[in-house]
């Protein structure tokens, strides 16, 4: 072992993480310091928004491709390279947004407003910590800090029953993916004595290859920890309760931030090639994909309340994305298929943080369950939340010119070009299902007469990040090619 | 520079009638922006060399270069006449609609708009990619057409119509996904989709084994083009949403959207699979047939005006499909002729049907009876339209359906004498249709109207004259006339037949200067 030694350069490049952290105990800190009284919601929000700008930006110069290859720390334990960088900006980019909807949504802006940033802050933190680990343990912790908040911002709405009940669901079986994940890495640590991932790509086909069962045994496990947390079928069942339970600004954080970093964990892993080594491993997770895709589609048919609906629609486009996943795994160009999972990741958080979003303003209270019939004649009341959510909408169903459109686009082209057609036609076939779902709230807005409107008017924060999403869904999908063509560069 | 402008100055008319101040003007500002519209696309037809078969008006540049996707522009005799129909129904559709849309009029027009650049675009993109951007385009505005103006089954019309084409046209996107990613082999390293190395391809054809490369992809582009088309017994969406859209809807959908499919067809399915059209082709005319039949048949029976012209649309639809695979140059030259014919007469028939339903509030044939009396005008102009839909010499649809059925001839005489049979059923049901609405014993809305002092038939108003005298003098100029539109495309038809096997288009020198770049 080398010696444990730590120097500037380390500090530096987890420096957005150090600055995460330290945003995070501000609004607490005011509280305690003011006799526990909670300081105006608003200035907590600016605090906050200011720490995640500053991380993003620190993020922005200390990760990346340097001369020599990307630059790790703390002894191989975190890497700032490409995927770091794109997956953290998405991920603190779509948390500012969730914590505005936070902020302005009834149900969270309670008397306990800044623990619940706190916890949404350090859920991040891990997050980030989770995108950028390199060392299955370090994985293990981000995992843990992202989850371990995130079980509580689930849970601490005040009246909802449904909310406790999603929490406690979501952290006994977390706890038992968590605990998989980990039994996991003791296989590969006993097969190999190396818990780096790094070290992995170098041995997993090898090893894969010779028939080490211990070490499939360990790599399938940790393969499985991470099934649950982007709730692939079989293991997605947690899924729709939880989001529905949780307070809808805590949903679309895990929905979108949440998912997004772990996939990038889940994208490191596969990356070590261990697809190729194991043929079986290899058909598991693509009958995976097409069950999740199915699942995910089929029950989002017959789901009346919208949120229920969103939730399957996340669960069908964790199918799509793991498409990506396995092309990349087997492809001896990653960066392509990984670009691919980036872009898709990306254009999914935009249009269901948005989607979200929306949700989230015509919410009365906290036991408002809006259903999809609800939304009668929202285009009426307000043409243009009505108008984003259907940008949102279609571009989730995969419409061009929308930005979700070149996502599929990029995805199931770089599963063909790996041969994976089959793949790429259950994609196909579940995009058509899809279609019907996504427009049926599209129908109720504006073919039906009702009343559906805000809660209340001024919320300007999520309005204006509702606005700017819709925008950048149709724009970015105009330049969707040269955003690609970085996005593979830098992960090259 | 051209094509893009036609292309894109419709969004920019949608964005501006959607910021219009004014409510009362909207619609004079839409009919502006149409006739400016039409304006260019005539400009187009001054500047469009009838002599060659070359693409023309070239406009190529770099869009996304990672995946060989660019904006690729062209227009050659086929999609010209295509074009000019496109911009020539605009202003109609338009003028026909000011009375019977009266709700959300600012929404009407800028998803009419933006249907416009989509049929537009679709036509003109000579890039895979582009081309299936702007085909799916074009079911959003419909969608909400059909679904904020339509009837009272709008919602299930609209959603079938939705679903029907996606699910057709998302198997072709996976097409043109897998023969991007053969590209390179033609092309030397880097993917492409425009057109012009589709064309290059010749993906393998083995005879006898469906599933063979060339086999599949060819069915998978041809679903999505006979949904769209659509072609029997593809074709279950049509008479829902013709029924349930509102007129104008009714007259987009038939008079441009279905020739989107048969437009398809002989752009992108037949060049770039050449063997499996000859070996599969008779497929294609065997359905064609039946649906000339069956459409026929059906619309014979039906209680209600719309959807019989919409079942009568199945059948013309059939003669197409027929015209187009029979791979001759009568057939072709009908098959194009007779989109257009379709476009203008069965257009022409929705519009007349939308100005009764507007009188009388029913479409049923068994209420109507001796309209002719009520309304002079208007029967004439009805009586004119069904002369063409049912091919009577002298209008534009004998043309077409003439040289379809020789070309079938040509193709085997079985194919031509079950397609005659389809003029006789449809001179049939047309004629007993006009027979019931307009002459015998007055029905029911007569009787009633004339009782009713509040509710008397009113004959056409000047502006519904204005709507009809256009499509009138197309028919017959078309049907007297036929050389003055056809010299557009005969090179192109000519070219495309003689070099069927192995088809690209001719070298000119506009695009040699584009490959140097």
């Amino acid at each position: 072992m080398n010696s444990i030694n730590v120097g500037l350069a380390d500090i530096l490049l987890i420096s957005p993480m150090i600055s995460l952290f330290l945003f995070s105990l501000i609004p607490l800190s005011i509280k305690v310091l003011r006799g526990n009284k909670e300081q105006n919601p608003a200035a907590s929000i600016i605090e906050i928004l200011i720490g995640l700008g500053l991380t993003a930006v620190l993020l922005i110069i200390f990760s990346g491709q340097s001369g020599s290859g990307s630059p790790t720390a703390f002894n191989g334990q975190l890497i700032f390279d490409g995927l770091t960088l794109w997956m953290g900006l998405v991920a603190i980019l779509i948390g500012a947004c969730a914590m505005v909807m936070m902020y302005e949504n009834p149900s969270t802006r309670g008397p306990q407003f800044s623990e619940l940033i706190f916890l949404a802050m350090n859920s991040l933190l891990g997050a980030l910590i989770l995108i950028s680990a390199i060392n299955l343990i370090t994985v293990f912790i981000g995992l843990e800090l992202m989850s371990l908040a995130l079980y509580l911002m689930i849970a601490m709405s005040h009246e909802q029953k449904i909310s406790k009940e999603a929490g406690i669901k979501y952290f006994v079986l977390g706890s038992f993916a968590s605990a998989i994940f980990l039994y996991g890495v003791s296989f590969i640590y006993g097969s190999t004595g190396s818990v780096s991932t790094l070290d992995l790509m170098k041995t997993a086909e090898g090893l894969l290859k010779g028939g080490n069962h211990l070490f499939l045994f360990g790599f399938a496990f940790v393969i499985m920890g991470f099934c649950f947390k982007v709730s692939i079928a079989p293991f997605h069942a947690w899924t729709p309760d939880v989001y529905q339970g949780a307070p809808t600004p805590v949903t679309s954080f895990m929905a979108t931030a949440i998912k997004t970093a772990s996939f990038a964990a889940f994208l490191r892993i596969i990356a070590s090639r261990g697809l190729v080594g194991s043929e079986n491993l290899f058909l598991i997770l693509q009958w995976f994909a097409v069950i999740t895709m199915t699942v995910g589609n089929v029950a989002a048919l017959i789901q009346n309340n919208f949120k229920r609906t969103l939730a399957y629609s996340s669960i069908a486009h964790s199918g799509y994305v793991l498409i990506g996943v396995i092309a990349s795994g087997i492809s001896s160009n990653s960066a392509f298929g990984a670009a691919g999972v980036v872009f898709y990741l990306l254009t999914y958080s935009l249009m269901t943080m948005g989607a979200f979003a929306v949700l989230s303003m015509i919410e009365k209270n906290e036991n408002d369950f809006v259903q999809t019939d609800d939304l009668a004649g929202f285009a009426k009341q307000k043409p243009l939340l009505a108008i984003c959510l259907t940008v949102f909408l279609l571009s989730l169903a995969g419409l061009p010119p929308a930005l979700g459109f070149f996502g599929k686009l990029y995805l199931f082209s770089a599963a063909v070009n790996e041969g994976l057609l089959w793949l790429a036609l259950w994609g196909v076939i579940n995009s058509v299902l899809g279609a019907y779902y996504y427009l049926r709230p599209i129908v109720v807005m504006y073919m039906k007469e009702g009343t559906c409107d805000t809660a209340v008017e001024n919320n300007y924060g999520t309005l204006f990040m509702v606005v700017i999403s819709a925008a950048l869904i149709i724009i970015l999908g105009i330049w969707s090619g040269p955003l690609f063509s970085i996005i593979e560069k830098s992960l090259g | 520079m051209i094509l893009s402008l036609l292309i894109f100055l419709p969004i920019f008319f949608a964005l501006t009638v959607v910021v219009w101040p004014q409510k009362t003007t909207v619609r004079h500002l839409a009919l502006g922006f149409s006739l400016i519209e039409l304006l260019v696309s005539v400009l187009l037809l001054q500047r469009f060399d009838s002599g060659t078969a070359a693409l023309q008006m070239i406009e190529k540049s770099v869009w996304i270069e990672r995946f060989g996707i660019s904006y690729f522009l062209g227009i050659d005799g086929i999609s010209l006449m295509l074009v000019m129909l496109t911009t020539f129904l605009t202003p109609i559709i338009i003028l026909a609609s000011w009375k019977s849309i009266d709700e959300k009029i600012k929404g009407f027009h800028c998803a009419l708009f933006i249907l416009q650049t989509a049929m537009l675009g679709s036509f003109l993109a000579m890039d895979a990619i582009l081309f299936y951007i702007f085909w799916e385009l074009s079911l959003i505005p419909m969608y909400f057409i059909v679904g904020i103006w339509g009837g009272t089954r709008r919602i299930y019309a609209t959603i079938k119509f939705f679903i029907y084409t996606m699910a057709g046209s998302l198997l072709m996107l996976l097409a043109i996904i897998f023969m991007m990613n053969l590209t390179p082999e033609v092309t030397g390293g880097a993917m492409s989709a425009s057109l012009l190395d589709f064309y290059k391809l010749h993906i393998p054809f083995i005879a006898g084994e469906f599933f063979s490369p060339q086999t599949l992809l060819f069915f998978a582009f041809a679903l999505a083009f006979a949904i769209k088309v659509p072609m029997f017994p593809l074709h279950t969406w049509l008479p829902d949403a013709h029924v349930e859209a509102p007129t104008p809807g009714s007259v987009v959908l038939a008079g441009v959207m279905l020739k989107m499919g048969t437009y398809g067809f002989l752009r992108w399915v037949i060049p770039m699979f050449p063997e499996a059209t000859e070996h599969y082709g008779w497929v294609f005319i065997a359905a064609g047939v039946v649906g000339i039949v069956y459409g026929a048949l059906v619309a014979m029976v039906q209680p209600d005006v719309k959807k019989l012209v919409a079942y009568s649309s199945v059948s013309h639809m059939g003669y197409i499909i027929v015209g187009i695979f029979t791979m001759n140059a009568y057939g072709l030259n009908g098959a194009l002729y007779q989109m257009l014919n379709h476009g203008i007469s069965t257009g022409a028939l929705f519009i007349l049907i939308g100005m009764v339903y507007e009188r009388t509030h029913s479409r049923e044939i068994s209420k109507y009876g001796g309209l002719a009396s009520a309304l002079p005008i208007f029967s004439i102009a009805f009586v004119i339209v069904t002369m063409s839909s049912i091919a009577v010499p002298l209008t534009n649809g004998f043309i077409g359906e003439f040289l379809i059925l020789l070309g079938a001839y040509q193709y085997s005489p079985a194919v031509a004498i079950i397609s005659v049979s389809g003029v006789v059923l449809g001179a049939t049901y047309m004629l007993w249709m006009v027979k019931r609405v307009f002459f015998g014993p007055k029905g029911e809305l007569v009787l009633e109207s004339e009782k009713d002092s509040h509710h008397t038939l009113v004959d056409l108003s000047t502006r519904e004259v204005f709507v009809l005298v256009p499509l009138v003098i197309m028919i017959f100029w078309m049907g007297i006339f036929p050389n003055h539109f056809m010299d557009y495309s005969k090179t192109s038809i000519d070219y495309f037949i003689k070099n069927k096997n192995n088809y690209s288009f001719p070298a000119s020198s506009q695009q040699a200067k584009l490959e140097e770049k």
